[in-house]
């Protein structure tokens, strides 16, 4: 259980939380490089850390991340012309570049240098791994770019989705490195779904329901290993890592692309759900990049034209009572996605943590909190910069490997976890 | 029209569950493998506990050395006090078992209270420590020997961690 305040300090990212300074320590994902395809193309709303912004590409393909309303009589900027390197507010006719610099007032003489004196609020905005990331923080601490092996693999060997989760960040995130309920609520999908199915390591997973956990700090945040039984005085251990705020990697099975989640705070009642999948040394093929499209694997489909899942609350997720009493899903809803979301939202929008009984294998939750409480306070009483920052910190892997009992993970998978350019992932 | 779920996931709706406690009091027993995470759990269990019972060593009878089991078993636990406790008994009347050891310490003590927990089926939980001096060698030594005994092995940064736990898992 957490007390109220150590609750709302954790759910809280708004400005000026303490939460809220954390995040706005990172580069986050902010949207997907497909929704601004073009120089000139609509403008796209953005909500993140309860800030209303507008994304948009320039003439000249420079991205630009603004307020979202114009500093005139307040119009959304949503509505403005995307013309001639810069967004004209359609009511007035203001006009402002990517910096969110004014660039233009037409009832003011230029000369008069009044367009100078206007400026929206603007974040920078950069492409990569197919992905737009955007840093909220003060400019004079903007850490280097992001180096999450996802993003820095060729274009054509990972891919990324995005939905939106009707819930607070937190309890989406405490999903990703809630290991204990992989073998109950995915029980149905190891050997079913295109991107899990046919892995050598899934044998220990059925075969034994009952991991045993272990729990290591990293210096950008966590790794939690689940080990499970397997033949000759081995250990199948599963290597989740968690970086901090909020990325977390799904250990890899087989030859499958590897898969993990970053849980990205809209406001303190919705997050987005992102969703990479990637192989390090080879381009994902047609296949898998139409499994993922289809919403398989950790993807969703979605309601046509958004990133809302198809399956949603409106519609009960589309519960399906009779493959839930047969046993083909465990809790009736299709699709690991949506079988984490669907629960996830119906704790409500913010989860009440006071009423909560964690057991002792929920130990990666408890230490993921105090870690956040942890580094917001040092954040914001000394400055310190907090884990996770460091570039360094993301090139960590997930893994699923055979060693033996007596070995210690953290050891006798250290070159596993280490993200290295043109090796394998490590996995059975 | 709103479905069920759409209407009941609101935050207004979230105010309407019921504010019943939902568990009863734990017994949780906290065990320090050795001094240095002896003088850890003793600075732990200053703070308000809700029944949390905190031991600061185990020793042992000579026929009762690590490896043996069932009735055999006589080992004792000394509290806070300095009093021995019956380590069976305490263990049979908890809910679960975190014991504590410093990383490079000697652990092997924690099979006796292993044995104690599969007697009567009770979870264990164990976290290793480091100190400021510590060597990865000495965490991984620590490691293995728990490995076998406990559900969850956890690398602990320090006392604020094990209150940080004990308070997450209402002891
Ligand atoms: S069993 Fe874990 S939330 Fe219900
Ligand atoms: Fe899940």
């Amino acid at each position: 259980m957490l007390k109220k305040e150590q609750n709302e300090y954790l759910t809280q990212t708004g400005p000026g939380t303490p939460m809220g300074e954390l995040f706005r320590c990172y580069w986050m994902p902010a949207l997907l490089s497909e929704e601004l395809p073009e120089p000139d193309c609509a403008p796209v709303r953005v909500k993140l850390l309860g800030e209303r912004l507008l994304a948009f590409r320039d003439s000249e393909g420079r991205l630009g991340l603004i307020d979202e309303f114009c500093a005139h009589r307040g119009v959304s900027l949503w509505f403005a012309r995307n013309e001639e390197c810069g967004l004209r507010c359609p009511y007035h006719g203001w006009k402002f570049d990517v910096n969110g610099q004014c660039v233009d007032v037409p009832s003011e003489p230029a000369e008069s240098g009044y367009a100078k004196k206007v400026k929206l609020k603007a974040y920078p905005l950069i492409e990569k791994g197919g992905v737009l990331w955007t840093y909220m923080g003060p400019p004079e601490k903007q850490p280097p770019e992001p180096e999450f092996e996802f993003c820095t693999v060729p274009l054509n060997q990972t891919f990324s989705s995005k939905r939106i989760q009707e819930s607070n960040w937190l309890q989406a995130m405490e999903g990703g490195i809630d290991s204990s309920h992989v073998s109950f609520l995915h029980r149905g999908d190891l050997a079913n779904d295109p991107l899990f199915k046919g892995a050598a390591g899934n044998k220990y997973n059925l075969g034994d329901l009952s991991p045993v956990f272990e729990i290591a700090e990293s210096d950008g945040g966590l790794l939690i290993g689940a080990r499970r039984n397997a033949e000759d005085e081995q250990y199948y251990w599963r290597i989740t890592p968690w970086v901090m705020p909020c990325y977390t990697g799904v250990p890899p099975r087989g030859d499958h692309p590897m898969h993990g989640h970053f849980w990205v705070p809209i406001d303190d009642e919705s997050c987005w759900a992102w969703s990479y999948d990637y192989h390090p040394t080879r381009p994902l093929t047609d296949g898998e990049v139409a499994a993922m499209k289809d919403g398989k694997g950790i993807h969703v489909k979605y309601v046509p034209g958004t990133y809302r899942p198809l399956a949603n609350k409106d519609n009960d997720y589309l519960m399906n009572r009779e493959a839930q009493k047969a046993g083909r899903t465990f809790s009736g809803i299709e699709g690991i996605g949506m079988q984490d979301a669907s629960l996830q939202e119906s704790m409500g929008p913010i989860c009440d943590r006071t009423k909560e009984n964690l057991v002792g294998t929920d130990n990666g939750i408890i230490m993921a909190r105090h870690r956040l409480m942890r580094a917001a306070k040092a954040l914001v009483e000394k400055g310190v910069i907090p884990p996770g920052v460091n570039p360094e910190h993301h090139k960590v892997r997930q893994a699923a490997l055979l060693l033996p009992r007596a070995a210690n993970y953290t050891e006798g998978a250290k070159e596993a976890l280490i993200a290295k350019k043109g090796v394998r992932q490590t996995s059975v | 029209m709103q479905s069920e779920t759409a209407r009941v996931t609101t935050a207004r709706e979230s105010s309407y569950r019921v504010q019943y406690p939902n568990s009863k009091r734990r017994d949780v027993k906290v065990v320090a493998l050795d001094a240095l995470s002896a003088s850890l759990v003793d600075e732990v269990s200053r703070e308000p506990w809700n029944g949390a019972k905190f031991f600061t060593s185990l020793s042992f009878s000579t026929d009762s050395a690590p490896g043996t089991t069932g009735e055999g078993l006589k080992a004792w636990l000394k509290d806070l006090a300095g009093a021995a406790n019956d380590l069976v008994e305490e263990v049979a009347s908890s809910d679960f078992v975190v014991v504590v050891t410093s990383a490079g310490e000697d652990a092997r003590a924690v099979s006796l209270i292993a044995d104690a927990c599969a007697l009567h089926n009770k979870s264990l939980v164990a976290l290793v420590v480091p100190g400021p001096e510590t060597t990865d060698a000495q965490i991984s030594e620590s490691m293995t020997h728990l490995r076998p005994f406990a559900r969850m092995l956890v690398i602990a940064s320090g006392a604020d961690y094990i209150s940080a736990m004990l308070t997450a898992l209402r002891a």
